[in-house]
């Protein structure tokens, strides 16, 4: 059954929490070990691993694993690092609210571009050049902070150390090249929510930083632009690493990929039409830039709230805020964890349930985070409202690989420029504000998590059913394989392409929840490279 | 039992809230102090380098013995409100204790009626903005109870202009370009090595 090789987006297939959380390793009757191959870790007939070992430094697969999350660390460090310093750099730059804010939009801003363009990249140069050429292209924007002398400097070169968020797309892209798509997922969010705990060691970081080159000597407003030569030299370091230690494929690379260009590829459009006229898409859309997007903006807001707010020495605010980004070691996989429970007795509906439960949660710690006034409180709230936005990160990609077979890759895209779009619409509708208290902000915000969580009810599958309709009793409609290969048109259905999109739907079959039969999980392999 | 704990909790909450409101309210104080700064006239200070000259004594139209809890004066640079606008992190309230007004110190001397002068150099850490100079007067409970300053009441009247330091040096943006280039260049060079190893081993 030939699976559409090198389609738009399959390289994406690697982006869910769907594979049961706990899938360490895949047993061998599943996928065959290739016992030719000379690898440290056991490998399948794509000598992708099919074991993750995580203190493990295995070359090619657990290496890579090790430098893909860290280059993903390290551009959050570097995008984040002005946050827990705006104290400091407002009064340098005479900034104003505004200035602030704007320049916190920018920095989220650019990423919505980059990461859309960031999987063609790696189609055309793999996931190895596509990471380094980001971020030791991007480690000179950071260096630029030496130059920056007022608002709009500041503003630009936020803008331009943004970009290097595509290093998610690289990251999750690199992963499926080298682990078999039955534990991909659990590899993919580890990635993702270790990469993603790189805004929050930057609230620690910088401050630190900071300062001992004060304590060395540098005034405070050429103490700040120092300290940022650390994430800079971050970008080079782990550009270098990646370019010397890493490899694209298990077997070498990039030139193998090239060979497999004759391959029918999926037309783009089409896959592009099927995502966007799904109307699922567009609520995880919206819906995302309520978990991750709200997760971006406190990381640029946090550290300078507890600052003013509550009298906090700047590496004191700095530490909490550190803990509200470092949360997501264990908060979204957590978030994934609870979905694939919830799905096991009340399937699809079940995940859905959880993913609202969840980020409403998050919304209500929010509101609750503006109004307290005593520290202890606030540090209380901004911890639960933690667990519930990151979890419901995880919970998002716990849902999104039944939105649609065809284009999963291109709604995971989209969803991920949500996140970022709903971050920089935030911060530019609360935070940039001079009207509004940070306080106020944060309270106002989590008013809108609440209620942009709410179209989480509309998402049906006529299959499985929605929070609060039952699934369609018709018998062809309520089937899964008339949803999936409704994506096909008859023409496309002769050729033999809408084959993986029905054992996709045989296997989804458990999404019906009650411990039904067919509890293996959905091959999303990506077979290709 | 109850009624214990009842007591207790009210007691707390009640020694919370006395805590929360202790300490003087700008309103409450007394403008007892002549306070005049002078530095060179007409033109914008720098920090790090100009200098301003500040005199305070007891205002003698004041009855005496109005200063006998005086124990110590500090003596503050303060925002105007050109200078607060849109930045909530400089706003002015009336309780002092959450006052953001006059955040940084110029110095702190014990309590003298007359007499007093100090000579400040412009700290590197002043941000640019618009200043007046405020001194307030603290009693031996290190509590504010009067207060002298060089504008009038609706801090518009003898303001002057101090500009920040950039913070930028020579070394530092040399530093900062050799670095990126560095970046750029090892990554260039990376690129063509490779793709020079891939050219050659196919031809072989």
């Amino acid at each position: 059954m030939p699976e559409i090789e090198g389609s738009p987006g399959t390289s994406m297939h690697g982006v869910t929490g769907r594979e049961p959380v706990l899938a360490f390793s895949v047993a061998s009757p599943m996928v065959p070990t290739d016992t030719t191959a000379k690898f440290k870790l056991p490998v399948d007939s794509e000598h992708k691993a099919k074991v993750f070992k995580l203190f493990s430094l295995a070359n090619p697969h657990m290496l890579t694993f090790h430098l893909s999350w860290l280059s993903f660390f390290t551009t959050f460090v570097s995008t984040f690092a002005a946050s827990p310093l705006v104290p400091i750099i407002r009064d340098n730059l005479n900034l104003t609210k505004s200035d602030i804010g704007n320049a916190g939009v920018a920095s989220v801003s650019g990423s919505i571009f980059s990461r859309l363009v960031m999987g063609a990249v790696c189609d055309m140069l793999g996931p190895r050049y596509g990471c380094a050429f980001l971020i030791m292209l991007s480690a000179p924007t950071v260096f630029c902070m030496s130059f920056v002398e007022n608002a709009s400097g500041y503003i630009a070169v936020r803008f331009m150390i943004g970009f290097s968020l595509a290093t998610f797309v690289s990251c999750q892209y690199w992963m499926s090249t080298m682990f078999n798509g039955k534990i991909i997922g659990l590899v993919n969010g580890t990635a993702a929510g270790w990469g993603n705990m790189g805004g929050g060691a930057t609230q620690l970081l910088m401050p630190v930083l900071f300062e001992v080159i004060k304590k060395a000597g540098a005034t405070p407003f050429t103490a700040w632009r120092i300290a940022f030569f650390i994430p800079g030299w971050l970008n080079v370091i782990m550009g270098i690493l990646v370019l010397t230690l890493g490899q694209d494929l298990p077997d070498g690379n990039l030139g193998a990929l090239q060979k497999k260009g004759d391959v029918a590829k999926d037309k783009f459009g089409k896959v592009l039409w099927y995502a966007v006229t799904n109307y699922r898409t567009w609520i995880f859309v919206l819906l995302y830039g309520y978990s991750m997007g709200v997760e971006l903006t406190i990381d640029n807001v946090i550290a300078e709230y507890f600052y003013d707010r509550f009298d906090l020495k700047l590496h004191l605010a700095g530490i909490i805020a550190a803990t509200f980004g470092m949360a997501n070691i264990v908060a979204r996989p957590f978030g994934g964890f609870t979905s694939d429970f919830m799905a096991k007795r009340f399937g699809m509906r079940g995940r859905l349930w959880n993913l609202w439960l969840l980020q409403t949660a998050g919304g209500i710690f929010c509101l609750c985070l503006g109004l307290v006034n005593s520290l202890p409180l606030a540090i209380t709230f901004m911890i639960l409202f933690s667990i519930g936005a990151q979890a419901a990160c995880g919970a998002t990609f716990g849902i999104i690989p039944f939105i649609s077979r065809r284009s999963l890759g291109i709604i995971s895209g989209m969803t991920g420029a949500g996140g970022n779009f709903g971050s920089g619409l935030t911060q530019l509708v609360f935070f940039a504000n001079a009207s509004f208290s940070t306080a106020n902000g944060l309270s106002y915000m989590g008013i809108m998590i609440i209620c942009c969580t709410l179209p989480v009810t509309l998402v049906h599958f006529p299959q499985w059913g929605s929070m609060f309709l039952p699934p369609s009793k018709d018998n062809v409609k309520g089937s899964e394989e008339h949803y999936y290969v409704s994506e096909w048109t008859e023409e496309e259905k002769l050729k033999g392409m809408h084959l993986g999109g029905l054992k996709f739907a045989e296997n989804s079959r458990s999404e019906r929840g009650g411990m039904v039969a067919s509890v293996s999980t959905p091959n999303v392999t990506p077979n290709h490279v | 039992m109850e009624v214990h704990s009842g007591f207790l909790a009210v007691s707390l909450l009640l020694s919370f809230f006395v805590a929360a409101t202790r300490g003087s309210y700008f309103s409450q104080l007394k403008d007892t102090l002549t306070v005049t700064a002078t530095h060179p006239q007409g033109q914008v200070l720098k920090a790090g380098d100009d200098q301003i000259t500040v005199t305070w004594r007891f205002n003698q139209t004041y009855p005496a013995g109005t200063d006998s809890d005086y124990k110590t004066v500090k003596v503050k640079l303060c925002y105007a409100p050109i200078s607060q606008k849109d930045r909530k992190w400089r706003k002015t309230e009336d309780h002092l204790k959450k006052d953001r007004t006059c955040q940084h110190k110029i110095v702190a001397r014990p309590y003298a009626a007359s007499n007093n002068t100090f000579t400040y150099t412009i700290k590197k850490d002043i941000p640019t903005g618009v200043y007046f100079v405020r001194a307030y007067a603290l009693d031996a409970q290190d509590v504010e109870v009067a207060y002298g300053q060089t504008t009038d009441a609706h801090k518009t009247t003898n303001l002057f202009e101090i500009q920040a330091i950039t913070g930028r040096h020579k070394s530092l943006d040399i530093t900062s370009v050799c670095f990126s280039a560095f970046s750029v260049v090892s990554l260039a060079g990376f690129f063509y090595m490779e793709k020079r190893k891939a050219k050659v081993s196919q031809q072989k």
